[in-house]
């Protein structure tokens, strides 16, 4: 029981989440057991949404879209957060770089891929008048790099203040003892540097993984899942399927089989990145 | 290799700063250059693009979608800065509910998009106004940023407070309010920017003309004429620039509590 009855104060909060994210977290198991197209009265079918999810080639194909692309975004964005907290710690202009980069995240994400498209398009684009663009409207693999530069844009600053937070709590009296036992540069960072980063390593893995297999907006603004389905990737495949193809039911089993591949894959990573000792 | 680490760093701050400039160029472009296709040919400066936005009625044209967008999303930002400092407040004397809106924190809401759309029919709020609201007016993420904040105010502070015969009111209007104004503003701006930045779901939820967001405006336009920067770029530009001033007007404490939230 708090002071006061001061737990009377967390009310709002805890009632609001209470209905507009707990209850649809728990409720989209209901809908998945629907045919269901958002004005019609629903029908319970049981798991034949399931079912069916696990018998669409679609579903797939989208699930091997979205593997490739999170393998082709987190690894680039892992590894370019970590050299440019490493490159900027200790800089002059540390704070101004990293306010800069920290500004795609914030900024209105329509007029970001405005921005991104009137550059970048092949037909229209900025760009294509000065040096030749990859046809990312016509091939699925440039148009998965197009969402990966785009993602990698819009995150990297987060990605750079996770590992230099890090990098501040590693004490600089450990890299002066290796130095004055002769450790090269390299030698501290590959035995002392990177170790001690695992943890920020080990967080920015499972989010990054955890955000590709949910995201859809990036996909959505700029191809619209295309060329030729090359970037459905799941979340806009349950887009579709939910608001365009209007089946709400299917598109709710899709949620849950997305939420229990993302717990299954975060679970994974975690454990496997901190054994790997 | 130190020459390297200044290489790589401000190649990259190019490229991250790549799109903004542009942004900031093309709206300015006068439309003969982008007809005739000669953009970087000759420099021109013209207010044009900004113009064509104004075309229509107010509240269906640009400037009338983005003073609908301010309007609600600054309400929005408002409505959960309040609940979750009421909440935090809570935590902080001694209700033990932190652990409810950790686990909350974990829940997805991008991926909420189907059961979310049932249950605001079942409740007949879609297609309202509400429908942008209610879902947003609380949120797990700011209720801990604040809650981390009001951890760093003594007890002390409170205890003699209390003597002094200070109630909820008093506490939390002329001591935490306050204390914990970096805090609220950081939040504010990313609460802010996170209702700003909903591109699908306001689409579903509220589509009609009057409840189009800044957001859908936009990708509107874009859609319908993706070879007329010009206005495109205008539009961009306008509806970033506040975002942007706000920003760099208290990045140092963003950053700081984003540091912070990390630690936690």
């Amino acid at each position: 029981m708090g002071r006061n009855n001061a737990h009377w104060f967390a009310l709002p909060a805890v009632a609001l989440l209470g209905l507009f994210l707990l209850y649809p977290f728990l409720d989209v198991l209901r809908f998945s057991t629907w045919d269901w197209s958002g004005l019609s009265e629903p029908r319970v079918v049981g798991l034949e949404n399931y079912r069916n999810i696990l018998r669409d080639p679609d579903f797939y194909n989208s699930l091997r879209i979205t593997l490739i692309f999170g393998v082709m975004t987190l690894i680039p964005f892992v590894i370019l957060s970590i050299l440019l907290a490493l490159a900027l710690d200790g800089q002059p202009y540390e704070r101004p770089i990293k306010a800069l980069l920290f500004l795609p995240g914030l900024v209105t994400l329509g007029g970001a891929t405005v921005a991104w498209y009137t550059l970048f398009s092949p037909e229209y684009g900025a760009l294509a008048s000065v040096l030749p663009v990859p046809r990312w409207d016509q091939s699925p693999f440039w148009a998965l790099v197009l969402i990966t530069l785009f993602t990698i844009w819009r995150h990297i600053g987060y990605g750079v203040l996770v590992v230099s937070a890090r990098l501040k709590a590693i004490p600089k009296a450990l890299l002066e003892a290796a130095a004055v036992d002769g450790a090269t540069a390299a030698q501290a960072f590959r035995y002392i540097t990177l170790p001690l980063l695992r943890p920020a390593i080990t967080f920015l893995v499972v989010i990054g993984t955890v955000l590709t297999l949910q995201g859809y907006t990036a996909v959505f603004l700029l191809t619209r899942g295309g060329p030729f389905g090359g970037t459905e990737v799941l979340g806009y495949y349950l887009y579709k399927t939910g608001f365009e193809v209007g089946r709400l039911g299917y598109a709710a089993a899709l949620t849950v089989i997305i939420l229990v591949l993302t717990l299954a894959f975060a679970l994974a990573q975690a454990r496997l990145l901190r054994e790997e000792k | 290799m130190r020459w390297l680490g200044h290489l790589l760093v401000f190649s990259v701050a190019l490229l991250v700063a790549l799109p903004f400039i542009w942004m900031a160029y093309a709206a300015f472009i006068p439309p003969e250059a982008v007809f005739s296709g000669d953009i970087f040919g000759k420099l021109g400066f013209s207010l044009a693009n900004f113009e064509v936005l104004g075309r229509g009625g107010f509240w269906e044209g640009f400037w009338g979608r983005l003073l609908f967008s301010v309007l609600l999303t600054g309400g929005v930002t408002l409505l959960q800065l309040t609940t979750g400092f009421l909440a935090a407040y809570a935590i902080k004397e001694g209700t033990k509910i932190l652990p409810f809106f950790l686990v909350l924190l974990a829940i997805p809401v991008e991926l909420l998009l189907v059961p979310l759309y049932g249950l605001l029919v079942s409740l007949k709020l879609l297609d309202t106004l509400w429908a942008l609201v209610l879902p947003f007016a609380a949120s797990p993420f700011i209720v801990y940023l604040l809650f981390q904040g009001m951890r760093t105010v003594p007890e002390e502070l409170l205890e003699a407070a209390r003597l002094d015969g200070a109630g909820h009111r008093v506490l939390l209007t002329r001591i935490l309010l306050p204390l914990l104004r970096p805090q609220l503003i950081a939040a504010g701006v990313l609460a802010f920017a996170a209702h700003w930045n909903l591109v699908l779901y306001p689409r579903i939820v509220a589509g009609s003309k009057e409840l189009k967001t800044v957001q859908t405006w936009i990708t509107d336009l874009q859609r319908q004429n993706p070879a007329d920067w010009g206005p495109l770029s205008a539009a961009a530009l306008a509806a970033t620039l506040p975002l942007v001033i706000i920003y760099l007007l208290y990045e140092r404490r963003i950053v700081e509590t984003f540091e912070e939230g990390l630690k936690g």
